[in-house]
């Protein structure tokens, strides 16, 4: 096997750029294409302000996927627990100073741009679960006192996100967390119960919902007991994809996402425009895509070396996949609407950013998949 | 391809994580499959039939025409009329920038650059105004630009404007109901040609409309609602809810507009309910009218006390404590009788259930789903349990009528038809309810809802309003229902103001008495005449009976 890190930087550096999987870079691209062609279409044939906004950012997440991947996975396994810390402080912050965005607080003002704490605690959970998770054996993986540390990173961010309130991205985080606790290796003997007990404690749960969750809810149930408010969403969402036929009434033809009968067709509602303009065959291009990206992830997460790789690349791929069931559910009405994006495709800064962040840190492992990570890695930093 | 990569030392974590890692990946195309073949359901399939019938717009030449609706004497409430939709071709538009320059000439308000950018992409039909007047139409005719086309469309339009307008309701672009009348009655309008009546009264609207306003400007209340129904038939003879909206420019209309808080809104009624408590306990034959109660000393309960705003600090009889509105009696009185017993009283007047109105806004009354002790006493003076105005016109009807519940309707009731009603109260409590209603009105909290030649019988209810938990002090909810003649009464007027605040003419008060109270009495005068009520020989003053006739029929005059 070739010695890649073994001689000079800029060696490294080329070796490392030749490394990358440009098969991954042109689907992520590929699907980001989509998005921008969709955003021309509902603009009504224009680049502005949406398209082209989402094509710099595009750049921007691109150029940061590289220099993410670029640096030694190593070092991202230093970062994971003072990153990690770092995005829980932002959360506090947000629950005490945060911007209120649609009813919900969900939002710093960085002066530049605005910063979700959410999506980039997204990340850094992943992170540090794989950190703490590879430095267990298999035995110690199912031992309680052992447990008790991952509970408390999944825990901590899924309460201050439930407080914003946020429940889609509570909901990501929780699942992102325990697929990590399965994938390292948990007990059946912890898993099975544990699923019990959440399906046990939804109706509990239930208890705790706020109005307007228990309406979507109900909304989601029977769409048209409010067909102008609540229900107008998905029912609109539902007319759009099921006019939208096998091959669609043909680009920027889709007369209610270009007749404005859809809200919000711009960011968590794409999909629908997609669906009805391009039809099935364009819906199942865009998921087939996915599924494509997805492979490779999973290939990526599969063939590292490290522990600490693997868990890092298949927590990306568990995030990257929630997002897109929960979106394309959402708008053909087989889940209640939760407000998460359609990932590299629908209008939005932040999410835009960490998913090409999060791709850089897949491709990083890809990069480093012969490297060997000791269990034991010295210091918090 | 994927090598099996060689596991550095990890207590065979990394076994174990491969196996899972393609469980999980199984699972993950399981989901996509699983979305994927939904989708291919609702495309592919199902947009054929079931979504495209059940969801899409009805394409606009088969747009079916919608029967009127009149109110009770005929009159026009809602009507159907052709408007035209115009659209531009892109395709086949010579000039865009020529064509959109002439269609401004026409229509200013369209944003010029954006449709010719879109016109100029020469893609698609463009939707460029709806809702053209058959004169605009000829105007766009007469330019005679290549690629514009119409669509004639049927518009809903509403000659009175807000008149009604929670009643009705309003249809969507589509044509179809959306809100009130126009949803419940969707498919009746749709599939007949003869008009639907309404049990409402367009004049009687009117006045309710105007006095409402004018009390509402005069308090600077933030909203009002107001019911005049038939305590016979049950009918509603005119209800509204303020702020309105204009149906014929519903987009206007903020939502709170929309928001039927005669129906759909409930609210703590305050005094009002000790008209049911007073009934309850005089049906039961357990207390009479001249029974004395403790109301030396508010009642303590917890952490709570019951006390009154006026203490008499006496023994006041079942009469005393109507009168002077003395929550300790109330709730003494409640406690003889117990929880059950009121629950089963106040189920059968319908205050625990949505009424039956033939609209879809019928609110849910809000009663303590423990119904405790406490509960029962702060419901017998109208705490801790809120129902909507409609509910209180309804069951204060059964009061007063020879003690039955009519299901209020919207809808005409022929004269002779049989009723939906069931009794309640024996006609002799109904007639001791009449007598102590009265009472309110000639020596009560009710004064100022008098009208000389139609005597008011009614009850005041100031409530405040809930806040953080508590109530909060300044925001107050005044009601006044009243009925008329007081003997023998024909019709109830409710009226209710949100948040009054006082004026230098009420002393600094805005509770019932002073405000809804007054605007009830001007409501009464004004639709008394109109209603055909034979207005009563004044024991007094012949001049002062002649000039409450005056008002009424200056109103008659008015509203012609």
């Amino acid at each position: 096997m070739l010695d890649t890190y073994g001689s000079t930087r800029e060696l490294r550096f080329l070796d490392k750029l030749k490394d990358f999987n440009w098969l991954l870079i042109a689907l992520i691209a590929a699907i980001a294409s989509i998005g921008f062609a969709m955003l021309y279409s509902v603009a009504g044939g224009t680049f502005e302000p949406r398209a082209s906004r989402q094509m710099i950012l595009f750049g921007i997440g691109l150029c940061a996927l590289i220099v993410v991947a670029l640096v030694d996975l190593r070092v991202w396994m230093r970062l994971a627990y003072p990153a990690y810390a770092a995005s829980l402080l932002l959360l506090v912050v947000v629950e005490l100073f945060g911007k209120i965005g649609m009813g919900a607080e969900r939002w710093v003002d960085l002066y530049v741009f605005q910063l979700q704490p959410s999506e980039l605690m997204k990340i850094t959970l992943i992170l540090a679960m794989a950190r703490y998770l590879h430095s267990l054996t298999l035995d110690e993986v199912s031992r309680p006192l052992t447990l008790i540390p991952p509970l408390a990173m999944i825990g901590l961010p899924v309460i201050l996100v439930l407080m914003q309130p946020n429940l889609g991205t509570a909901t990501i985080l929780g699942a992102v967390g325990a697929s990590l606790l399965f994938v390292a290796g948990l007990s059946w003997k912890w898993i099975l119960p544990a699923v019990g007990a959440v399906a046990a404690a939804i109706p509990v749960g239930w208890q705790f919902l706020l109005p307007y969750q228990k309406e979507r809810v109900y909304t989601f149930l029977d769409p048209e007991r409010d067909p102008l408010g609540a229900g107008y969403n998905i029912l609109q969402s539902k007319i759009a994809i099921g006019s939208g036929g096998v091959f669609g009434k043909g680009y920027m033809l889709g007369s209610q996402s270009q007749l404005n009968f859809l809200p919000e067709k711009h960011t968590d509602f794409i999909f629908t425009t997609l669906g009805e303009e391009f039809g099935l065959l364009g819906a199942v291009t865009l998921l087939l895509l996915y599924l494509a990206v997805l492979t490779i992830g999973m290939m990526i997460a599969y063939s590292s070396r490290s522990h600490f790789g693997r868990l890092l690349a298949f927590g990306i791929c568990v995030n990257f996949v929630l997002y897109i069931l929960i979106n394309v559910s959402m708008v053909m009405g087989v889940i209640p609407v939760v407000g998460i994006p359609l990932p590299l495709v629908s209008y939005g800064g932040t999410a835009m950013l960490t998913v090409l962040f999060g791709f850089g840190l897949l491709m990083c492992v890809h990069l480093h998949r012969n490297v060997d990570v000791p269990r034991h890695s010295g210091a918090f930093w | 391809m994927v090598q099996r990569p060689s596991f550095q030392h990890d207590g065979g974590a990394g076994a174990v994580t491969h196996k899972r890692i393609i469980l999980a990946g199984v699972l993950f195309v399981a989901a996509f499959t699983v979305i994927a073949g939904r989708m291919i359901q609702l495309m592919g399939f199902e947009g054929e039939q079931d979504v495209r019938r059940n969801f899409a717009a009805p394409a606009p030449s088969a747009m079916a025409a919608r029967a009127d609706i009149v109110d009770r004497h005929g009159r026009q409430l809602a009507t159907d009329l052709s408007v035209f939709t115009l659209y531009a071709d892109a395709a086949n538009v010579w000039d865009a920038g020529e064509t959109v320059r002439a269609l401004l000439g026409i229509f200013p308000e369209l944003d010029g650059p954006a449709l010719e950018a879109r016109i100029a992409s020469g893609r698609g039909r463009i939707l460029i105004k709806r809702d053209l007047s058959p004169r605009q139409q000829a105007e766009v005719h007469a330019l005679g630009m290549p690629g514009l086309s119409f669509d004639t469309e049927m518009r809903r339009v509403y000659p009175n404007g807000s008149a009604a307008a929670h009643v009705l309701g309003y249809v969507g672009t589509d044509h179809h109901g959306l809100a009130g009348i126009e949803l419940s009655q969707d498919a009746v309008l749709g599939a007949s040609a003869e008009p639907l009546a309404l049990a409402i009264d367009l004049r009687v609207q009117h006045v309710l409309d105007d006095e409402l306003a004018k009390s509402m400007a005069e308090f600077q209340a933030i909203g009002a609602a107001g019911i005049v129904m038939d305590v016979h038939s049950g009918e509603v003879v005119a209800m509204s809810s303020l702020p309105v909206f204009d149906p014929n420019n519903i987009g206007a209309s903020p939502p709170e507009a929309r928001f039927n808080s005669a129906t759909l809104g409930v609210f703590e009624m305050g005094s009002t309910f000790k008209a049911f408590n007073t009934a309850m306990a005089l049906d039961s034959g357990l207390i009479k009218i001249d029974d004395r109660f403790d109301a030396r000393h508010p009642i303590p309960f917890g952490r709570f006390q019951i006390r009154d705003f006026h203490p008499q600090a006496r023994w006041l009889t079942v009469s005393e404590i109507f009168e002077h509105s003395s929550n300790i009696g109330s709730a003494r009185m409640a406690m003889v009788l117990g929880v059950d017993h009121q629950r089963q009283f106040l189920s059968s007047l319908g205050l625990l259930e949505p009424t039956r109105l033939e609209i879809p806004e019928n609110g849910r009354p809000l009663a303590p789903a423990n119904w405790s002790e406490l509960s029962m006493m702060t419901i017998s003076y109208g705490h801790g349990m809120s129902v909507s105005p409609l509910h209180t016109a309804a069951a204060i009807s059964a009061m007063v009528n020879g003690g039955f519940y009519v299901d209020p309707t919207i809808l005409r009731r022929e004269p002779g038809s049989v009723l939906p009603r069931r009794r309640v109260i024996s006609d002799e409590t109904s007639a001791e309810m009449r007598r102590l209603m009265r009472l309110v009105v000639e020596q009560g909290t009710g004064s100022k809802a008098d009208v000389e030649g139609y005597p008011v019988g009614g009850k005041t209810g100031t409530a405040e309003k809930p806040s953080n938990g508590g109530y909060a002090r300044k925001a107050l909810i005044s009601s006044f229902v009243g009925v008329f003649p007081a003997d023998a009464p024909e019709y109830l007027v409710f009226v209710m103001l949100d948040e009054p605040q006082p004026t230098p003419e009420t002393f600094g008060y805005a509770t019932a008495g002073w405000t809804a109270a007054p605007t009830t009495s001007h409501i009464v005068a004004r639709i008394g005449p109109l209603l055909g009520i034979a207005p009563r020989r004044a024991p007094r003053d012949d001049d002062e009976h002649a000039d409450a006739q005056g008002t009424g029929v200056a109103a008659m005059g008015e509203e012609r």
